[in-house]
C-alpha cells in the first residue's frame, strides 16, 4: 500500500524543513494576545489547521479534537472554567448538587436563542443529552462524559435536572467539553447527515458553508449574547472565519509567514523557533488538559509484568537531552501522569532520574543476566524485546525522533525496542490485540477523572471494537477504590488528596514514563488581537478576536 | 504496451484493426476487474474494522448494537465471497456505493474531486513534455558539454522525490522569494508549485527517452538524405527527426499519467490542494472501502483508456504499426 511510504515521506519532509529552518533563533517570544487599542469590527480571518478534516461537524458524533477546535467557534456549553480550573457560568447561570449527590439542577439563561431561532431552554438541554446518549448518534467522547446521567428532567423552562446513577464529581468538568456542547433541538431532529453538515448552536459564529477537503466558512452570529462569564469585550467582531485544512507542517508555516493565513495550529518546534525571530508572528501555547504525553508500559504481560524491568526501562531511557535537542526548548519535561493544566497534578522528578547503572542492577536481579551477540539482554534464550507501535497520526516527527533516542539509550543496558510506525487504524488494532509493550497514546479530557479512564481496572474491559483505554494494564484494587471515591466526592480538598494518592501508586509502580504536556502550540499573525485559548480543552476562541490591519 | 510486428496481411487489415480494438476493450475490462479485486482484498488485509470506519473512525468506542447495525446496513455481516460478488455486481451496474466516512455517494465525491487532479495531471504532463523537449533538443544540438549537462539534469530530475521537491519549492518560492502561495487553491497562481513538483521528475524521464530517440533519428538514413537536400540543422531537427523522436514519449504518456496520479497524493497533501490523491489518502487511513475502491477504479480506467488511446495514436502516426497486430 502507499500509505506507509507517504507517512515516511511526510515525516522526512518535517525533518528536512527542520534542518532548513532550525538555524534561525531569536529572543523575541510572543505572548498571548493582549488587546491593544479599540477592537475594529469586520474582516475575514483565515485559520489553517493541521488536524484531519472532521467527517462530521457535530462533535456529539464520534468526538475528537479536530471537531472540538472548529466547534468552539459555533457551539457553547452549559459550564466553562476559569484560569484556576474552577467552574464558571456559561449557558447555565448557576447549579446545585442534591444532598444525596444523585442529581444536579442547572438554572439556565432565559434570553438565549439558537442561530436557527429555536429558544434555548430546559427542553433543549434534555434533547442534547439524549442525543449524545442515543446509540444511533455513535458518540464516544461525549458518551463517556455523560456516562453517569440516567435521565434528564425539565423542572421548568429554565431549570433542568440531571439524574445520576452514582455521584459524579467530574460532571461540571465533563460538561465544559465541546463534545457535549448544546445544539438546537430543531437542528438535531434533522437527519444525522444534515446535522453533520451544518450543526446549529448559540456560539459567536455560524457554519455557513463546508467545501469538503478545502474549507469551512463561519460567519458572524449577529444575535450573539451568551459569552462565558470570563469573556472580555463585546464580540464577535470578525465578519467571517475561513477554516482551512493544511496537513503539511512546513506549508502551514510558509502560509502564515507569507500572510496567506492568519493563524496555524499544530505548530512544530522548528516553526516555533523560526517565529521567535519574526516580529509579525506571535505564539500561543495552550497545553491540552487531561493526561500528559507519556509512554505507557504494558504491565499485563512479560517482561513488564516485573516491576524491576519497568523501573530499569525508565531509568535507562535518556529523555531530557532528547527533548531539549529535538524540541528546541519548546517542550518542558513532565514528571506527572496529568497535564500541568490540571491543578491536581502530582509531579515526582526523583522517580525518573537517568541511571543506567541502577537499570543494569535491576535487570540482573530480574534474571536478564546474559547478552546475545548484538548486546541485547536475554533470559532462557529469549531476547529482552519491547514492541513499540507508534501512531504516525498522533506522534509528530520530533516525538518519533525522541522515541528513537529512547531506543538508543535503553539499548545500552540491553533493551531491544522495536519501533513500529503505523497509521491510526492499524495502531488501534495492534493495541486491541495486546501486541505491544510500550505505547504513547494521548488522552484529552477536562479534569483529573481522566485517571479513572486510563488506570482503573475497568479500563481493561475492551469496547466491542477491541479498544481499551488502560494501556498500562494497571489492575490494583486499592487504586480502583481511590479513583472511584475521588470520582464521587465533590469536596475539593478531599478530592485532591484522593487523586494525589492515586497518582502516587501509578508513578511509584513505574507504569508510565511521562514526557511532556500534550503539545498545543498556535502561531498567529500579530494583526490578530483578542484571541485566547479556552481554559477548558485549550481550543482557541475567536469570539473576541479582531484584526488590526 | 508491447507491440510486436508480425507478417503483414493487407487483405484482412480492416478486420484485424477491429479485432485489435476489441481485444483492447476486453483487456480494459480485465484491468478494471483486477483493480477492483486487488483493492477488495488489500483493504481487508490491512488491520482495521470497516464497521468502525462507518461509526466515526478508528478508536471509536461504538456500542455492540451500533456496530451490528452498521454491519447489517452495509452488508458487512455477509460471507466475504458474497460481499465480493455483490460488490462486482454493483460495479457492473455503475453503482459505486456510499462512502463510509463522507456519508455521500462515491460517484459524487469522485466527480467533485476529479477535475482538480485532472487539471494538475494534464498541466504537469504538458509542462514535462515541453521541458523534456527543450533539454533534448538543446543537449543534442550544442555539443558534448551540453549533452553531459542535459543528461546530468535529467538523471537528477528523475531521482527527485516529490515530497522533497515540494517542500524545497515552498521554501524557495513561498517562504524566501514570496512569488507563489504555498497553499494551492483554485486560482492559477496556486497551480505553479504543484505543477512544477510533478513535472520536473517526469520531464527528466521523458527527456532521457526523447534524447535517445532523437539521437537515433539523427543518425538515420532519412536524416542524411534531408541534409543532402540542403535542409538546415534546425530544419532537420524540427521538421524530420523530432516527429520520429516524439513517438516513444507519446507512447509513454499513459504510463506518465499513472505516475502523476500517485504523485498527486503527495502534492495535494503538501500544497493542501483538494483532489483525488488527498481523498484517496484519507480514505485509506479511515478504511473507507467503497471510496478507496472507487478511486482506484477511476484511476485504472483513466490509465487504460489513455494507454489504448496512445496505442491508437501510434498506429495512426506510424504506418508500420498499422499492419501489425498485438501479440
Amino acid at each position: 500500500m502507499r500509505t506507509p511510504r507517504l507517512t515516511l515521506a511526510l515525516a522526512a519532509v518535517g525533518i528536512s524543513a527542520l534542518a532548513l529552518t532550525g538555524c534561525t533563533t531569536g529572543a523575541d517570544t510572543g505572548d498571548a494576545a493582549a488587546p491593544t487599542g479599540n477592537p475594529v469590527p469586520g474582516g475575514t480571518l483565515t485559520y489553517a489547521s493541521g488536524d484531519a478534516e472532521p467527517t462530521c461537524l457535530d462533535p456529539h458524533v464520534g468526538g475528537n479534537y479536530p471537531q472540538a477546535l472548529v466547534a468552539t467557534q459555533y457551539l457553547e456549553s452549559l459550564v466553562s472554567l476559569d484560569g484556576t480550573g474552577a467552574p464558571i457560568p456559561w449557558l447555565a447561570t448557576s447549579w446545585t448538587e442534591a444532598d444525596d449527590s444523585l442529581s444536579w439542577q442547572f438554572t439556565l439563561r432565559d434570553d438565549v436563542v439558537f442561530s436557527d431561532g429555536t429558544p434555548f431552554n430546559a427542553a433543549a438541554v434534555k434533547a442534547n443529552i439524549e442525543h449524545v446518549q442515543d446509540p444511533a448518534t455513535a458518540s464516544s467522547t461525549g458518551y463517556l462524559a455523560v456516562g453517569k446521567v440516567t435521565s434528564v428532567e425539565e423542572i421548568s423552562d429554565t431549570v433542568v435536572q440531571l439524574n445520576l446513577s452514582s455521584p459524579d464529581s467530574a460532571l461540571l468538568e465533563s460538561l465544559t467539553q465541546p463534545w457535549v456542547a448544546i445544539q438546537s433541538p430543531t437542528a438535531l431532529a434533522r437527519t444525522s447527515d444534515e446535522n453533520c453538515e451544518s450543526p446549529v448552536g448559540t456560539g459567536p459564529f455560524v457554519v455557513s458553508a463546508w467545501d469538503r477537503q478545502n474549507s469551512i466558512t463561519l460567519t458572524r452570529n449577529e444575535h450573539y449574547n451568551s459569552p462565558p462569564a470570563d469573556a472580555e469585550g463585546d464580540g464577535p467582531y470578525l465578519d467571517e472565519i475561513v477554516w482551512r485544512f493544511v496537513p503539511d507542517a512546513a506549508t502551514r508555516y510558509a502560509a502564515l509567514a507569507s500572510g496567506e493565513v492568519d493563524i496555524i495550529d499544530n505548530a512544530q518546534p522548528d516553526a516555533i523557533v523560526a517565529a521567535e525571530s519574526n516580529d509579525a508572528i506571535n505564539e500561543l501555547e495552550a497545553p491540552r488538559p487531561g493526561a500528559s504525553n507519556r509512554i505507557e508500559l504494558n504491565s499485563g504481560k512479560a517482561p513488564f509484568d516485573d516491576e524491576r524491568v519497568r523501573e530499569a526501562f525508565i531509568r535507562s531511557a535518556g529523555v531530557d537531552d532528547g527533548i531539549t535537542s529535538l524540541f528546541f526548548g519548546t517542550a518542558e519535561r513532565s514528571y506527572s501522569a496529568l497535564s500541568s493544566r490540571e491543578a491536581t497534578a502530582v509531579s515526582d522528578p526523583d522517580l525518573f532520574t537517568f541511571d543506567p547503572e541502577e537499570a543494569n542492577t535491576l535487570l540482573d536481579a530480574a534474571g536478564w543476566t546474559t547478552r546475545d551477540a548484538d548486546g541485547y539482554r536475554t533470559k532462557d534464550g529469549e531476547r529482552l524485546t519491547l514492541e513499540f507501535p507508534v501512531s504516525t497520526n498522533q506522534s509528530v516527527p520530533a516525538e518519533q525522533s525522541l522515541f528513537e533516542q529512547i531506543q538508543a539509550t535503553t539499548k545500552e543496558v540491553g533493551f531491544d525496542v522495536v519501533l513500529e510506525p503505523l497509521d491510526l487504524s492499524s495502531w488501534y488494532t495492534v493495541l486491541g490485540a495486546n501486541e505491544y509493550n510500550l505505547v504513547s497514546a494521548p488522552y484529552t479530557k477536562v479534569g483529573p477523572d481522566v485517571l479513572r479512564i486510563l488506570y482503573d481496572s475497568a479500563g481493561l474491559v475492551p469496547a466491542p471494537s477491541g479498544y481499551f483505554a488502560n494501556h498500562s494494564q494497571v489492575s490494583i484494587p486499592e487504586l480502583d477504590e481511590l479513583l472511584t471515591r475521588a470520582s464521587e466526592i465533590t469536596d475539593t480538598a478531599e478530592r485532591t488528596q484522593l487523586y494525589a494518592d492515586a497518582q502516587k501508586i501509578i508513578l511509584d509502580g513505574y507504569y508510565i514514563l511521562p514526557l511532556f504536556d500534550q503539545q498545543n502550540h498556535y502561531l498567529y499573525s500579530s494583526e490578530v488581537e483578542g484571541m485566547r485559548a479556552m481554559p477548558t480543552v485549550s481550543t482557541p476562541t475567536f469570539a473576541e478576536a479582531w484584526l488590526d490591519r | 504496451m508491447t507491440l510486436v510486428a508480425v507478417q503483414r496481411s493487407p487483405a484482412r487489415r480492416g478486420g484485424s484493426a477491429a479485432r485489435w480494438l476489441l481485444a483492447r476493450l476486453a483487456g480494459l475490462v480485465g484491468v478494471l476487474w483486477a483493480a477492483a479485486t486487488v483493492t477488495f482484498i488489500a483493504v481487508r488485509l490491512i488491520p482495521g474494522d470497516p464497521a468502525e470506519a462507518i461509526l466515526g473512525g478508528p478508536g471509536s468506542q461504538a456500542s455492540d448494537e451500533a456496530l451490528a447495525a452498521a454491519r447489517e446496513q452495509y452488508g458487512l455481516d455477509q460471507p466475504i465471497v458474497v460481499q465480493y460478488f455483490a460488490q462486482l455486481a454493483r460495479y457492473a451496474m455503475l453503482d459505486f456505493g456510499q462512502s463510509y466516512s463522507l456519508k455521500d455517494s462515491v460517484a459524487a465525491v469522485i466527480g467533485e474531486q476529479l477535475g482538480g487532479t485532472l487539471l494538475l495531471a494534464v498541466l504537469s504532463l504538458a509542462l514535462a513534455g515541453l521541458l523534456a523537449l527543450g533539454v533534448a533538443v538543446f543537449s543534442t544540438r550544442s555539443g558534448r558539454v551540453a549533452a553531459a549537462v542535459g543528461s546530468g539534469l535529467e538523471v537528477v530530475a528523475v531521482a527527485l522525490p516529490h515530497f522533497w521537491l515540494a517542500t524545497s519549492l515552498v521554501l524557495l518560492f513561498s517562504t524566501t522569494l514570496g512569488w507563489f502561495p504555498p497553499i494551492s487553491t483554485r486560482g492559477p497562481e496556486g497551480l505553479v508549485l504543484p505543477v512544477l513538483t510533478l513535472a520536473i521528475p517526469l520531464a527528466g524521464f521523458l527527456g532521457q527517452v526523447m534524447r535517445e530517440s532523437l539521437l537515433d533519428a539523427l543518425s538515420s538514413p532519412f536524416v542524411l538524405s534531408a541534409r543532402l537536400r540542403g535542409e538546415t540543422a534546425s530544419g532537420v531537427i524540427w521538421r524530420h527527426a523530432l516527429r520520429h523522436a516524439a513517438l516513444p514519449a507519446i507512447g509513454l504518456s499513459g504510463w506518465a499519467f499513472g505516475t502523476l496520479v500517485s504523485g498527486a497524493v503527495v502534492v495535494e497533501t503538501v500544497f493542501a490542494r483538494p483532489g483525488l490523491g488527498r481523498t484517496l489518502l484519507s480514505a485509506v487511513q479511515l478504511r473507507d472501502v467503497p471510496l478507496v475502491t472507487g478511486i482506484v477504479l477511476v484511476v485504472a480506467l483513466a490509465y487504460s483508456v489513455l494507454t489504448t488511446a496512445t496505442d491508437v495514436f501510434d498506429r495512426i502516426a506510424d504506418p508500420r504499426l498499422r499492419q501489425a497486430a498485438i501479440a
